[in-house]
């Protein structure tokens, strides 16, 4: 007879077996992370060339936090990873981050910049919120890549309830917006400026953007009723009337009209349905739902759609990209290691676009695990070192909050209140598809980490901030020194650092304020406000 | 072809990791500096003297929502459409404006009113982002805003203070550094009346200088690998930050310091507080002011509306051109006045007007543009131009050939694609007759 407490196991065996097929049947991550090393190897470095060497862990700990999960590590977390003597343990934390659910609002965040960074209009960031609890969502439920942007797609509804809808009202449901984003965002492909005339250095002609143009004429966005808030809905429209235009909305149209560039005011010409990578079409009179669902497919089915993908998070993790700009790719463009991108895409799109599985694979890669050194020259050889990102706003709010013990509270995301995340945003946020040697620190974010009261008060030695209890609870200097720097940099002081830290103290009028100083210190440097 | 062999050319470079124009290459001008690729801080090491100013300023008067030309600048006393508002003359013969602007009427010969705006944008968000950045927006390019354009082009690297501010809180769509880069966005003051945010040090002066003593040496380690460009850039930035927050440069903001009888002559209010403002920046080096006023889109109830917001405004503007005046800035300063769109000339059933693209207004004065005259006209319904209609690209030429900048200068936009300062339009030659 099985007991009860057998019959469990034998269950959980039964899903963890399960759980391990559904990955078996992936292609296997560590084999896929070595050939792309050997394909960057083959195609990139010459014997010359010295890769630098694998980074420590206190470093690899500290990156792949902030890359999974958006945050930092706390200082026991640092100890006790450093400690460790599992030879696998670097593989093990990727696999416990990606369980966490900030792994899917770190990339729903990502994601949010992605669109929300493109607005034409202001009031579509009132869509900002619910598009990045969707795809946290999703992300977590570990719905493949191709589903998520088949649904980015194809959306409609209110904009604050299906955050799918993002791309559409960030672009107000403008037909030729609308279409640039989409190839931009999935395909990396920026065939706008065919727009108005044929593009200057690649191969697309006009008409191809405005046959492309031509899956989207059937969307609009219109202001809703709504009782208690003000939201917009994307909306499809396969009658069509003659009802007045309201000032702030975008109406549907049957089909898609290249304009006459010799006269903007005549009506232009009428352009059927076809994807300019395939030439494959469809008829006039198509469904909205016809249009939108089809096109979705082409482009899952399009080499571009996982390149563009596996590029961009390459290029968010190893600090440069195969191509770059990230939504500048497309055939007439140069891979620095083409065969490597190639081989990642196409086992991306056999793992069946699975998300988690592309950053597992990516992690495990020498490329990624490299010490990190700064940005190359035009002239130097690619991809020998990780390279220092700048933190995106969400991140560094995040490490300001792990470092100082700040909670968000739950007024944080009332409606009513500005959110202090967004607020932070304004100053800090930017957009993540430019190239990040293109994203610099600002006067503005240097003085709000220098001088603004909320943080400062945060670091004072009060009742409300962390160093309060710290001062008690640590009496020797130098542990509290090394207790600092685990916080902001999850890295113990060099000797020289604790050095200069102790002679600081030293000089100070009181052992409080120069531990505050160094708090500030800390947290204003360079160092905290990147991932190395 | 020749324009885009080259641009082959310079999309090789930028590809390789440098983001700019072959000329660059060529020569390190104030020209090639504003293809956006050098940070500040290389700008001021690398070219200081060449990106000097040339003492050119712009202040912009910005009227949120849409201001009604028939109570401001363009009276119709004689129409129905003009709702009954009386026009009075002012000091150039001949020339009659609203009598709700009774100051600006006394200085009527530093105005050039161009009572011929026309475009096509009635929407608040469009026309606003239209007003602001001579372009639509357009999906995939972040086009700068004028003051970050300005300030790009003639902006003092070397000033403590930055080059572009914009007095008013949340003004959406009127856009910033776009690719051009974040240290072109505006500093923003919420209120003239305060200091900018964040510009108080943290801890009393000594303690302030420690720290930053301290700050700079705990970034060593970082500095001496990995970190070498960013902690560069970053103590950089923290100098020019410190630089600014204890300069001397930062009385600018304290409006206490004018004496009473001049803050008595802007008047009262937000406005009359940001046009002070504005000039005490402008003579502390600042290069762009933006001096926002709200509440001009007059649905309801626009007579009384548009007269208290006439109250506001025309004094302070007013006096603002007279002190630049007395001061001997206003040569060398341009004064803009304008908003998105103008108000229908039809009154509405709630004695509102509507949004009216098709012929609005716009006020330029100083910087070398010839006072006491108006450009262009509207039929006698105010419906539509009848004479000299002047395009939003006209206007944006005009303002940029008054500050000596080459509006046909092509800034390159992450993806390398050329944009001019302006894509089209011509400058409206009457402003320097």
């Amino acid at each position: 007879m099985v007991s009860k407490s057998s019959s469990w196991f034998i269950l959980a065996v039964l899903v963890f077996c399960w759980v391990e097929f559904a990955d078996a049947a992936k292609p296997n991550f560590k084999s896929v992370a070595k050939r792309v090393d050997a394909a960057i190897a083959e195609e990139v470095f010459s014997d010359s060339d010295q890769p630098a060497p694998q980074c420590d862990d206190e470093t690899y700990l500290r990156r792949v936090w902030l890359d999974l999960v958006g945050d930092i590590p706390s200082p026991e977390e640092v100890i006790a990873f450093s400690l460790d003597p599992a030879k696998n343990k670097r593989r093990v934390v990727v696999n416990q981050l990606l369980k966490s659910p900030h792994y899917g609002q770190n990339w729903a965040r990502y994601w949010r910049d992605v669109i929300f960074s493109r607005v034409l209009e202001d009031r579509a960031l009132l869509a900002a919120n619910a598009m990045e609890v969707d795809i946290t969502e999703r992300l977590n439920n570990g719905d493949g890549w191709d589903a998520i942007a088949a649904e980015f797609i194809t959306a409609q509804g209110d904009v604050r309830q299906n955050g799918s809808t993002a791309i559409m009202m960030a672009q107000s449901g403008r037909t030729e917006e609308t279409t640039a984003e989409m190839s931009r965002i999935f395909l990396g492909i920026q065939i706008q400026c065919a727009q108005c005339h044929d593009h200057p250095y690649d191969r697309w002609k006009r008409e191809q953007f405005h046959e492309l143009a031509a899956f989207f004429p059937r969307i609009g966005v219109r202001a809703v009723r709504d009782v208690t808030q003000r939201t917009f809905e994307v909306y499809a429209a396969d009658r069509f009337n003659n009802k007045r235009k309201k000032n702030n909305e975008t109406r549907p149209k049957a089909e898609h009209f290249m304009p006459d560039l010799d006269d903007p005011s005549a009506k232009g010409t009428k352009t059927q349905p076809k994807f300019f990578l395939t030439s494959a079409s469809l008829p006039f009179d198509s469904t909205d739902a016809e249009r939108r669902q089809q096109l979705s497919q082409w482009f899952i089915e399009n080499e571009w759609f996982a390149i563009a993908l596996v590029n961009r998070v390459w290029s968010e993790l190893v600090g440069e990209g195969f191509y770059e700009p990230v939504d500048d790719i497309g055939p007439d463009r140069d891979a620095t290691a083409p065969t490597a991108v190639k081989l990642l895409a196409k086992e991306f799109e056999s793992s069946g676009y699975d998300y988690r599985w592309l950053l597992k694979t990516i992690c495990a890669t020498e490329a990624y695990q490299r010490a990190a050194r700064p940005r190359r020259g035009p002239e130097d050889t690619p991809m020998l070192a990780n390279v220092p990102q700048r933190l995106r706003s969400d991140q560094l709010m995040n490490a300001i909050f792990t470092a100082l013990e700040i909670g968000e509270s739950t007024q944080d995301s009332s409606p009513r209140r500005p959110n202090r995340r967004a607020e932070f945003a304004k100053t800090f946020g930017y957009d993540p598809s430019i190239p990040r040697e293109g994203v610099s620190a600002s006067i503005p974010q240097v003085l709000a980490l220098m001088n603004s009261p909320q943080i400062n008060r945060q670091l004072t030695a009060g009742r409300s901030g962390v160093l309060g209890y710290l001062l008690e609870d640590i009496y020797d200097d130098e542990q509290l020194v090394v207790e600092l720097y685990l916080r902001c940099l999850s890295r113990q002081p060099q000797a020289e650092e604790m050095d200069t830290a102790l002679a600081y103290l030293e000089e100070s009028p009181q052992r409080r304020f120069a531990f505050e100083d160094l708090l500030w210190a800390l947290v204003n440097s360079a160092e905290f406000q990147h991932r190395k | 072809m020749i324009s885009h062999m080259q641009h082959h050319a310079n999309l090789a470079v930028r590809k390789q990791g440098v983001v700019g124009r072959r000329d660059f290459l060529k020569q390190l001008s104030a020209t090639s500096l504003a293809a956006g690729t050098l940070s500040w801080s290389d700008a001021i090491s690398v070219s200081a003297d060449e990106l000097r100013s040339r003492g050119m300023a712009c202040i912009v008067l910005w009227m949120q929502g849409g201001p009604s030309q028939f109570e401001t600048f363009s009276p119709k006393p004689d129409h129905e459409n003009g709702g009954g508002t009386k026009a009075i003359s002012t000091s150039v013969p001949g020339i009659h404006i609203s009598e709700n602007l009774p100051h600006c009427a006394k200085v009527m010969d530093d105005l050039a009113i161009i009572r011929s705006m026309t475009s096509k944008e009635g929407n608040h968000q469009r026309a606003t982002y239209f007003l602001h950045h001579g372009y639509l927006p357009m999906g995939g390019v972040k086009f700068p805003t004028l003051g970050s354009n300005v300030a790009h082009q003639i902006g003092d690297a070397a000033n403590t203070l930055p080059s572009y501010v914009r007095i008013g809180s949340r003004l959406p769509n009127s856009g910033g550094g776009g690719f051009l880069g974040v240290e072109y966005d505006p500093l923003v003051l919420q209120n003239a009346t305060r200091p900018p945010q964040n510009t108080t040090p943290s801890a009393n002066l000594p303690r302030y200088e420690r720290r930053l003593g301290l700050l700079d040496k705990i970034q060593s380690s970082f500095a001496a690998g990995a970190g070498a460009q960013v902690v560069d850039d970053q103590r950089k930035l923290v100098d020019r930050a410190a630089d600014m927050i204890l300069s001397p440069s930062m009385e600018a903001f304290d409006l206490e310091a004018e004496p009473s009888e001049l803050r008595a002559s802007y008047g009262e209010g937000d406005f009359a507080a940001g046009c002070m403002m504005a000039r005490r920046l402008v003579e502390h080096g600042v290069t762009f002011v933006e001096v926002v006023s709200r509440g001009w889109d007059t649905h309801q109830d626009n007579f009384n509306r548009v007269g208290e917001l006439t109250s506001q405004v025309d004094q302070p503007m007013a006096t603002l051109i007279t002190d630049l005046k007395q001061r001997g800035m206003l040569d060398n300063t341009l004064v803009v006045w304008m908003g998105e769109f103008g108000r229908s000339p039809k009154v509405n059933p709630r004695t509102g007007r509507d949004h009216y693209p098709k012929a609005f207004n716009a006020v330029l004065a100083g910087g070398g543009v010839q006072g006491g005259q108006v450009i262009g006209s509207t039929n006698p319904a105010g419906t539509t131009v009848a004479d000299r209609p002047v395009s939003v690209n006209d206007l944006f030429q005009s303002v940029y050939h008054t500050l000596s900048i080459d509006a046909d200068h092509e800034n390159i936009s992450r993806i390398g694609r050329p944009i001019k300062l302006v894509d089209g339009g011509t400058v409206v030659d009457e402003l320097f007759v």
